[in-house]
């Protein structure tokens, strides 16, 4: 006969203060097999559960239930109190009394009392049937995937590799760097985002244990903490990297034109060419969708002959390269070629993406002197469009009064809800970087109210108003398009409690941070959530930030939420840390509580197979050499199984058992909530 | 003034009872204000300014404030508001308290009786015009159609606007 | 001929007769045949039942669809005013407690509101039903090299949650540019295209208020566009610019003569070859020269072109 424990917690006044927690106690005391119950105000401290260890070492209980908070943080801490009291640590039971009752019937004491009673007795009932079980161990690939190569992924990925982990970066761009190569200087120190990013992209790229999969995407993810089996697509360059020397002749040559998406499309750039002038790697691509295959040079086909030469015709960038990297006479397959990879874990660092000004209809979309503030900062950046000098898109005239509109699509129910948090320091920095080069410039910013939380943030902020740039609190309504390509601001003051109107030359829109759209086919690919302001989901909000539901899977950076650079790259490094323990540790732990086939019972059927959302079943047949024939079962990789139970309930000859979730000891939980 | 807990409960149970719904949504921002009509003409109490105000519990102080008035319910404010308030809503909610206690200008008075004695606000004898442009002298609308009225009447009479004695 | 309900409202028959029957000689020549909505009142105004009781205001806007309803057709209103008010109460009848509220109010005088009508403005009916190729194939008179500034209103297009028919970009409306643009007349842009006339409470309540918002407005269109006309969808535009453009010039705010304005329908009946007389005779603004010069015989579009 079993001998449980039970074991109630106040959680201070969490569960005390709505629940009768004695009378709680009283009730376990009452129930079949329960030998002790005990209350505490909080059971997880030291001396709550050095209260269960000497109850264990006693003798006294074999079976512990702790009524208290939710089992996602806190049961392993009881298992590991019991385990360390020669209790296997899976003789334990928890039951949830204060996010369950406490918490969701704050105003109904009686009630939330008797509904904890009910949960304990449902945990009693089934610690009664509860085993011992035993976790089992698989060898971990000592390799770390990054993914995205932004300041976020470079940083992990270093870190990675200076542990001594094999890494592999993939980006999906020509070349690392993300979001912060484009960025013209930093705040709050002003330093120059090219000079302190540049130096980590080679570092990164030359690192003996870093292998950067550049212009590359995560195709397609499976397998488990300790060994994922990735496919990265290598997306076809149409130039080849091992010949090519990024000197740009290509691009010079080029004739088609598109925008520059790393200009913002404030400029164009040719269909051949290099994503930026520190490109790392610095290396040409063709961008096939905008090549307009000069010379009727289609990839793949053999070039015409000149009748009078002799000579193959060749394409303007083929003739450019000295190199000989382009050769459009072979064969490409535009879909990329596949590369596979086993690594032991991940990390997401796939960043961010600011939103068009076309949502925002009040705001003049149509007019070329309203940009996104990434667009001001190729602007004002020295490898922009205008070589650093801030000239107004509609003529490339200087603007002598300019605009700052904050919290556009953040904040905001019609778009998104968050504070895209770094919009305010980037447009004081914005601002601050204009005034001192142009000090005629007039400058005036409208916020809701300005949110400079940091070391040295608000000392930034106020410095700016010292500078003679205008501040205004109060969102600004509209734009009205003026001749001349002026813009007409419709704002509001609301500290004079006035209306403004005035004629802007330019206006920068802090537009909102939010995950760019392929960003939800890759969560679909290694089973990322997505949190209620659709950025993916850590773990927990406090203390799983880098962790996710997967384990062996991490994130870091913009992909998390919004950050700015040094929250970007700490989050980054802690990320790396706990990527790279399962590494470390050179074995990682498979939960007992998975399920298992009697094969005995197995009748083959297959259901099973399809059902399984991890891939984990496969059929397979065994020759039974005594009866002379060949039979088929249903087998589980149990590394792969996440114990969802989902085999276990579908089974129809009821053969698969999910351990510790019994049959027997689910009846249980029943009739005690039933009784 | 005096942050009274009371008078501020009591204030927004009357502007979400009057269609108010959106007024604890607010965060100030001041984009209503940024493009309503009435606060570039001049109406200070509008929008942003007036759910402050109400949000601190002035209700009565504004009674006889006639900028609600002026609000032209275009709601651009609605369009443009970030947080789904409904600011036209709210400033009609607080006209309505202002109309069921009276306070408003009488001019407004003879569009009610427009309204209950023709069924149009706006009233002018309309035949001689009607005549010039080639139309019937007698509109199709209830102005000239007694059963008509006769409906308009009885809606108005059963409402809370009846019980005011304004027509 | 695809009928509709003309929901006429106040000031258009009682005031402007002649924009009504503007409507009257253009919808059935251009395929879609106005029915009279015998009985039908004020939306209500804004500034009378709206003001006072929410449920009385939908009572009230329901009364008028209802006979609509009655008819199976949807409802054509000319008043933007009108169609703010309509619209926005059938916004509120989605609510089923202020719907069941209404429908005991009807009950007392044997009706019932359904939802089966849309409400549509006249500017929606020519620009979404009809459309500017069958407008441009009725036109008798081209309306080349005449430049006309435009007013939509404010109650077409927010809040854009509540119509059946919405611009591309409320702040930027296109549809009115494009139904005069048909007539082969140029549309300049002005900046304060979107901005409010000053005419509804406003006007009622701080005449001078009301004159400082048109006046601003006025301003741009006559600074940024020199228009030879103002054409509005508006019944109430039509009226602030009608009536208030003679009181600045009277007052010698405005140094230029004042821009004559039309309804939109009264422009394209003219253009349309209708009678002046009929369809844009009533006006503060002296209208006659230009008028004449939209009926002038080299204008004429001659047949089979």
């Amino acid at each position: 006969m079993a001998k449980v424990g039970v074991y109630v917690c106040h959680c201070g006044s969490n569960i005390a203060g709505v629940i009768d927690v004695s009378a709680v106690r009283d009730f376990a005391e009452s129930l079949p097999d329960v030998v002790i119950a005990r209350k505490d105000l909080f059971m997880c401290s030291d001396s709550g559960q050095e209260m269960v260890k000497q109850d264990v070492r006693d003798g006294l209980v074999d079976r512990v239930v702790v009524a208290a908070c939710t089992p996602r943080t806190h049961e392993p801490i009881f298992r590991a109190a019991i385990e360390k009291a020669g209790l296997n640590k899976y003789l334990f039971e928890m039951a949830n009394i204060r996010d369950q009752a406490s918490w969701v019937h704050g105003n109904d004491h009686e009630g939330a009392t008797e509904k904890a009673k009910l949960a304990v007795a449902s945990a009693v009932g089934k610690a009664r049937y509860l085993h011992p079980l035993h976790d089992k161990f698989v060898d971990v690939t000592n390799a770390a995937l990054v993914i995205g190569a932004g300041i976020g992924g470079i940083s992990a990925a270093l870190e990675l590799a200076n542990m001594g982990h094999k890494t592999y970066l993939v980006e999906k761009e020509p070349s690392i760097g993300g979001i912060m190569a484009q960025l013209d200087k930093t705040f709050p120190t002003n330093d120059c985002s090219a000079c302190i990013l540049t130096p980590m992209m080679v570092q990164a790229f030359n690192h003996p244990n870093i292998e950067t999969l550049a212009y590359s995407e995560v195709a397609d993810v499976d397998g488990y903490i300790g060994n994922f089996n990735v496919k990265v697509r290598q997306k076809q360059t149409y130039v080849d990297w091992k010949k090519c020397t990024g000197c740009g002749d290509c691009a010079d040559k080029c004739p088609s034109k598109t925008p520059d998406l790393f200009n913002g499309g404030l400029s164009d750039r040719r269909a051949a060419y290099i994503m930026f002038p520190q490109a790392v790697p610095k290396k040409a691509v063709v961008d096939i969708e905008h090549c307009i295959n000069c010379a009727g040079r289609t990839i793949g086909t053999q070039p015409k002959i000149n009748e009078k030469t002799g000579k193959a015709i060749l394409a303007p960038c083929e003739r450019a390269c000295r190199a000989g990297a382009i050769d459009r006479s072979l064969p490409l397959d535009p879909g990329g070629t596949i590369k596979e990879i086993k690594v032991g874990s991940i990390v997401v660092a796939t960043g961010y993406q600011v939103m068009d000004k076309g949502w925002f209809k009040e705001m003049a979309p149509a007019s070329p002197n309203v940009i996104t503030a990434l667009q001001l900062e190729r602007l004002i950046s020295a490898t922009g469009p205008t070589g650093g000098k801030l000239l107004r898109p509609s003529d490339n005239e200087k603007p002598h009064t300019m605009t700052f509109v904050s919290c556009v699509g953040s904040r905001d129910v019609n778009f998104h809800t968050h504070c895209s948090r770094f919009c305010c320091m980037y447009m004081i920095k914005q601002a601050r970087l204009l005034k001192e080069k142009y000090p005629d410039l007039v400058i005036n910013m409208h916020f809701i109210d300005v949110r400079s939380a940091g070391k040295g943030y608000d000392e930034y902020y106020t410095g700016a108003r010292e500078m003679g740039i205008n501040f205004f609190k109060g969102k600004v309504g509209g734009l009205e398009m003026l001749p001349g390509d002026q813009l007409r601001v419709l704002a509001y003051d609301m500290e004079a409690g006035q209306s403004i109107e005035y004629n802007s030359d330019l206006v920068i829109l802090a537009t909102a941070v939010e995950l760019p759209p392929d960003a939800t086919s890759l969560a679909q690919k290694l089973g990322l959530q997505f949190c209620g302001n659709d950025f993916f989901r850590e773990l927990h909000p406090k203390l799983g930030p880098v962790e996710t539901a997967v384990a062996g899977l991490f994130i870091a950076g913009c992909c998390q939420g919004p950050k700015d650079i040094p929250d970007t790259v700490s989050q980054a490094k802690g990320a790396a840390a706990a990527a790279a323990v399962p590494l470390a540790q050179g074995r990682v732990k498979i939960e007992a509580t998975i399920s298992e086939i009697d094969s005995q019972k197995c009748s083959g059927c297959g259901i099973c197979e399809p059902l399984c959302p991890y891939h984990a079943i496969s059929m397979r047949d065994y020759t039974d050499r005594a009866r002379g024939v060949i039979e088929r079962h249903a087998v589980i990789e149990m590394s792969s199984c996440k114990g969802c139970g989902v085999c276990t309930s579908a089974c129809p000859s009821a053969a698969i058992k999910l351990h510790g979730y019994e049959d027997e000891q689910i009846y249980a939980q029943i009739a005690a909530l039933t009784a | 003034m005096i942050i009274d807990q009371k008078k501020i409960d009591e204030t927004i149970k009357i502007i979400k009872a009057n269609g108010g719904h959106g007024i604890q949504k607010c965060v100030q921002c001041g984009a209503c204000s940024a493009i309503c009509p009435g606060v570039k003409a001049g109406f200070p109490l509008l929008c942003r300014a007036l759910i402050k105000d109400l949000l601190n519990g002035q209700l009565e102080e504004n009674i006889e404030n006639s900028s609600s008035w002026g609000c032209q319910a275009c709601n651009r404010c609605t369009e443009v508001c970030p947080q789904g308030v409904r600011p036209q809503e709210v400033v009609f909610a607080f006209r309505r308290y202002q109309a069921n206690e009276l306070a408003f200008s009488t001019s407004s008075v003879t569009s009610q009786m427009n309204l209950y004695e023709t069924g149009h606000a706006v009233f002018t004898d309309p035949k001689e015009a009607r005549r010039k442009v080639g139309l019937p002298e007698e509109t199709p609308t209830s102005a000239f159609n007694e059963a008509a009225q006769q409906e308009i009447r009885t809606l108005m009479d059963n409402s809370p606007m009846g019980e005011l004695g304004l027509f | 001929m695809e009928q509709i309900g003309l929901y006429l409202g106040c000031n258009i028959p009682l005031k402007n007769p002649d924009i009504e029957q503007s409507f009257r000689k253009i919808f059935p020549a251009l395929g879609v045949q106005p029915v009279d909505l015998e009985g039908a009142g004020c939306c209500p105004a804004w500034g009378t039942a709206p003001s006072f009781d929410l449920n009385t205001w939908c009572a009230i806007s329901s009364r008028n669809i209802t006979i609509a309803e009655g008819k199976n057709v949807d409802i054509m209103t000319g008043c933007n005013s009108c169609f703010g008010v309509l619209s926005e109460a059938k916004h509120f009848l989605e609510t089923p407690a202020t719907r069941t509220a209404v429908n005991n109010s009807l009950a007392k005088i044997n009706r019932e509101y359904k939802g089966t009508s849309d409400i549509y403005h006249v500017g929606h009916v020519l620009h979404k039903k009809i459309g500017l190729t069958k407008i441009r194939e009725n036109l008798k008179y081209k309306l080349d090299g005449l430049k006309i500034a435009v007013q939509t209103g404010c109650h077409t297009l927010w809040p854009s949650d509540v119509y059946k028919v919405k611009e591309d970009n409320p702040y930027y409306p296109t549809m009115l540019k494009e139904l005069c643009e048909v007539t082969g007349a140029t549309v300049c842009h002005y900046s304060r295209l979107e901005g409010c006339c000053g005419m509804g409470g406003m006007r009622s309540t701080d005449a001078e208020k009301s004159l400082k918002l048109f006046k601003e407005k006025l301003l741009s269109i006559k600074e940024e566009t020199d228009a030879d006309m103002i054409v509005t969808t508006c019944s109430s535009c039509f009226m602030q610019f009608d009536m208030s453009q003679p009181i600045l010039k009277g007052r010698g705010e405005i140094d230029f003569e004042p821009i004559p304005t039309f309804y939109y329908t009264q422009l394209l009946a003219l253009a349309m070859g209708f009678e002046p007389q009929q369809v844009a005779s009533i006006s503060q603004i002296d209208r006659n020269p230009i008028i004449a010069e939209i009926q002038s015989d080299n204008r004429r579009i001659k047949e089979g072109m």
